[in-house]
C-alpha cells in the first residue's frame, strides 16, 4: 500500500498541558473533571478554581480505561501531582458514570454550560457544543446554569465524527479542513444531505463531476453549518454566543454558522474541547466544599 | 397485588389464551385506538383488548406500510402479522389517524380477519356530533348482533357500561393517590395498571385494582424519596423501559396525558335514557386525541389543569416519530405549559428508544429543575 493510503487523516492532535506558574502544593482545593465523550476524552485539574492542567485524547473502546488514561496524561504534565492529591472528581460525558475514580457524575450539558461560563465569562447566554456525536444548543444564565437545551436526535450529521469520515475520504488532514474549505473561488451549494453516509456518496459524485477537493470540503462544511443552524435556532440564540467542542476548531463550520446567525462567537485561548471537563471540575469544587 | 399488572402486561398473550379457554361463550376483539366503545362489546359478550406494540425490532411490516408511518402503527401491525394476536376473533378500529388505520387495513388485507370500522365523528365539538355518533353506535351494535348471533338487550348494555365505568372510576381513584407528596404508586406501576386494564378482562382487572386500593396503597410509598415530580404526555406510550429509566434518575412521574394512560379512563358515562347517546356522549367528552381536538384545542387547559393539580415541576412531552397529530400540537402544548411555568423536555419515540442518549437528556432536564446548588 502506498504511504499516503495508510495515513489517518481524521487524527487530530492529542495534547497535555500544565500551567507552570501555579504551584499546586500551595492550593487549598484541587479538583478534577473528566469528560469521557463518544470520540474524545478530556481531563482537567483545577487548583482553587483555576485551570492548572489538562489532557485531551481519543476515547478508546473501553471508556473507564479512557478516563484513567486521560487523567494520567494530565497528571504527567504536572509537577509531581498524583491522583490522590485530587480531592474531588466529577465525571461527565457519555462515560460519566464509568469514571472509576470520580465522586459524582453530572451531565455534559450542565458541565459545558458551566465550563463555557468559566472560559468566556458571565456574559455567555448561548452555548453551542459541537462534539463527536452530539450537538447541544444550551441557553444559560450568568452563572452558567442551564436554562434550556436541545440535542440532536439519532442522526450524528454535523458532528465531529462525520467530519473525521469526510477528512479521511478526501485525504485532507482534519486540522486543515476548515481553512481549505475557504480556498475556493466561489462558495458551492451545500451537499443536499448531511447524513454522513449519503454525503460521502454525494461528494464522490461531486469529485467525478469536476469539483476540486476544496470545493467538496466547502460543500460539506456548508451543509453541516446549515444543519447546526436549523437546530440552534430552536433555542432562540441570545448573545453572547460561544462554540465549544472539537468542531469549534474548524473555521469552515464556525464562520459559516456565524454568517447564518448574523453574529460572531466569542473566542478564547483555552482549548474549546475542555469546556465539559472544566465545568465538571468547577462543580467538583463546590461539591467538595459542601461535603467538608 | 400491584405486581399482577406487570405480569398481565408482560404475559398478555398467555393470559388471554388461558382466559379464552375458560370463556368459550365469549369472542375476543382486538382494537387499535382508545376511542373503541368497549361498553357495547362487553354487552355483546365480546372481550375488547387493545393491541399494543412489542417494542422489539421487526422485519415484517416494510412491504406493507411505509417507514415514514409512525413506529407505533408499524409495531402494532407487526404483532398482528407475526400472529401474536391470533386468538382474536376480529379486529376493530374507530376513525382516527391514517397511520393506525393503515395498520388495520393491512391486517384485513393480509390476514383476512373479521373486522369492524366505526366512523367516529371528525369534528367532535360540533352539535351534530352526538346524534350522529349515537346513530353510528347503534349500527355498530347491530353489526355485533349479526356477528355473534345474539341480541344485545338494554340490560346487556347497562352491564357493559357498568363494567367499563367501574374500571374508569377505580383508575381515577388510583391516579388521585398520586397527588400525594410521596405517591403510593410509581409511574411505571400506574402504566402497568392502566395498560393491563386494556389488554385483559376488566371484570378481573377491576377486582385486582379494588383490592390494591383497599389493601396496598394506604400508607404505601413507591419510593423513599420521590424526587422531582414530573408529568408525561403525548402520543401512545407504553414504553416501560423509558418510564423506568426516568424514575431511576431521581424523579417520579405522577400524572400523564396519553391515550394509553389517563385519556383512556378519565371520564365515566353520564346517566341518560338513550344508552347509545349515553355512550356516544362519553367519548365526545373524554380528553381528546389531538386529531379530534378541533377547531378548539381543549387539551391545553386540560393539561395545564393536570400539571397544577398534580403539582409537577416539569413535563416530558413525547411523540411517536412521524405522529402527525401530536407533532402539530407540540408547539401549542409546550407554550401552554410554559404559560403555567412548567418547563418541558421534548423527545421522539421509536419502536425501541435509545435509553443511553435519552438518559442524558432526562438527567440534564432534571438538573435544570433540581434545587442542588452547584454554583
Amino acid at each position: 500500500m502506498a504511504e499516503e493510503e495508510k495515513k489517518e487523516f481524521w487524527r487530530w492532535t492529542e495534547t497535555n498541558w500544565a500551567n507552570k506558574d501555579i504551584d499546586w502544593r500551595k492550593g487549598k482545593t484541587i479538583t478534577g473533571g473528566v469528560d469521557v465523550g463518544s470520540v474524545s476524552s478530556q481531563a482537567v485539574i483545577m487548583v482553587d478554581g483555576q485551570l492548572y492542567a489538562s489532557a485531551n485524547t481519543r476515547t478508546g473502546y473501553n471508556s473507564p480505561q479512557s478516563a484513567v488514561n486521560v487523567m494520567n496524561w494530565a497528571l504527567e504534565a504536572t509537577d509531581g501531582m498524583k491522583l490522590e492529591d485530587i480531592k474531588f472528581t466529577v465525571g461527565t460525558g457519555y462515560g460519566r458514570v464509568k469514571v472509576p475514580f470520580s465522586n459524582k457524575a453530572i451531565t455534559e450539558i450542565a458541565c459545558h454550560a458551566r465550563g463555557a461560563n468559566y472560559m468566556y465569562g458571565p456574559s455567555v447566554r448561548t452555548v453551542m457544543d459541537m462534539g463527536g456525536q452530539d450537538l447541544k444548543a444550551i441557553r444559560t444564565d450568568d452563572k452558567g446554569k442551564v436554562l434550556n437545551f436541545l440535542m440532536n436526535e439519532k442522526c450524528a450529521a454535523g458532528t465531529g465524527r462525520g467530519m473525521e469520515v469526510i477528512a479521511d475520504l478526501l485525504q485532507v488532514p482534519i486540522v486543515e479542513v476548515g481553512e481549505r474549505s475557504f480556498d475556493v473561488d466561489k462558495e458551492p451549494p451545500p451537499v443536499s444531505t448531511t447524513c454522513v453516509l449519503f454525503a460521502k456518496a454525494e461528494m464522490l459524485g461531486l469529485l467525478k463531476k469536476g469539483y476540486s477537493v476544496n470545493q467538496a470540503l466547502a460543500a460539506y462544511c456548508s451543509a453541516m453549518s446549515y444543519r447546526v443552524f436549523t437546530m440552534i435556532r430552536e433555542v432562540d440564540v441570545v448573545e453572547d454566543f460561544v462554540i465549544t467542542g472539537g468542531i469549534a476548531k474548524n473555521r469552515g463550520i464556525v464562520e459559516r454558522l456565524e454568517g447564518h446567525l448574523g453574529l460572531k462567537s466569542l473566542k478564547t485561548e483555552v482549548d474549546y474541547q475542555l469546556a465539559g471537563a472544566i465545568g465538571a471540575a468547577l462543580f467538583g469544587r463546590v461539591l467538595y466544599e459542601k461535603q467538608k | 397485588m400491584i405486581e399482577d399488572f406487570k405480569k398481565i402486561y408482560e404475559n398478555r398473550h398467555n393470559y388471554m389464551k388461558a382466559w379464552k379457554a375458560k370463556n368459550p361463550d365469549w369472542k375476543v376483539l382486538g382494537y387499535m385506538c382508545s376511542y373503541m366503545p368497549e361498553e357495547i362489546l362487553y354487552a355483546a359478550k365480546v372481550l375488547p383488548i387493545r393491541w399494543l406494540g412489542g417494542h422489539e425490532p421487526q422485519n415484517v411490516t416494510e412491504p406493507h406500510i411505509m417507514g415514514m408511518f409512525c413506529p407505533f402503527c408499524r409495531d402494532v401491525l407487526a404483532q398482528g402479522l407475526l400472529g401474536k394476536y391470533d386468538y382474536c376473533d376480529a379486529i376493530g378500529i374507530t376513525h382516527t389517524c391514517k397511520h393506525i388505520n393503515q395498520a388495520y387495513e393491512s391486517m384485513i388485507l393480509h390476514r383476512g380477519v373479521d373486522h369492524f370500522f366505526i366512523p367516529t365523528p371528525s369534528k367532535m365539538q360540533d352539535k351534530q356530533a352526538l346524534p350522529y355518533y349515537a346513530g353510528i353506535l347503534k349500527i355498530f351494535k347491530e353489526q355485533l348482533e349479526n356477528w355473534t348471533g345474539k341480541k344485545i338487550t338494554e340490560d346487556d348494555l347497562k352491564r357493559g357500561i357498568a363494567i367499563v365505568d367501574e374500571n374508569r372510576r377505580l383508575m381515577r381513584q388510583v391516579y388521585e393517590t398520586r397527588k400525594a407528596d410521596n405517591p403510593p404508586i410509581s409511574g411505571l406501576d400506574s402504566m402497568y395498571m392502566v395498560t393491563a386494564s386494556q389488554m385483559y378482562d376488566k371484570q378481573e382487572v377491576n377486582k385486582i385494582i379494588a383490592d390494591v386500593i383497599k389493601n396496598e396503597l394506604p400508607g404505601r410509598k413507591a419510593k423513599n424519596d420521590p424526587g422531582i415530580r414530573l408529568m408525561i404526555l403525548g402520543s401512545e406510550d407504553d414504553d416501560t423501559a423509558f418510564i423506568n429509566m426516568v424514575e431511576n434518575c431521581g424523579s417520579s412521574l405522577v400524572i400523564d396525558d396519553h391515550c394509553t394512560g389517563s385519556r383512556y379512563f378519565w371520564n365515566t358515562t353520564e346517566p341518560g335514557n338513550d344508552l347509545m347517546s349515553v355512550i356516544a356522549d362519553r367519548y365526545l367528552k373524554r380528553p381528546p386525541c389531538p386529531i379530534k381536538d378541533m377547531p378548539n384545542r381543549t387539551r391545553i387547559p386540560h393539561i395545564q389543569g393536570l400539571a397544577k393539580e398534580w403539582n409537577v415541576a416539569g413535563a416530558i412531552v413525547i411523540q411517536q416519530k412521524f405522529c402527525d397529530p401530536h407533532e402539530l400540537d407540540k408547539v401549542a402544548i409546550v407554550n401552554g405549559l410554559k404559560a403555567v411555568d412548567v418547563p418541558t423536555l421534548y423527545l421522539e419515540f421509536d419502536v425501541t428508544v435509545p435509553i443511553g442518549p435519552f438518559r442524558i437528556r432526562v438527567e440534564a432536564f432534571l438538573e435544570t429543575l433540581g434545587s442542588e446548588d452547584l454554583f
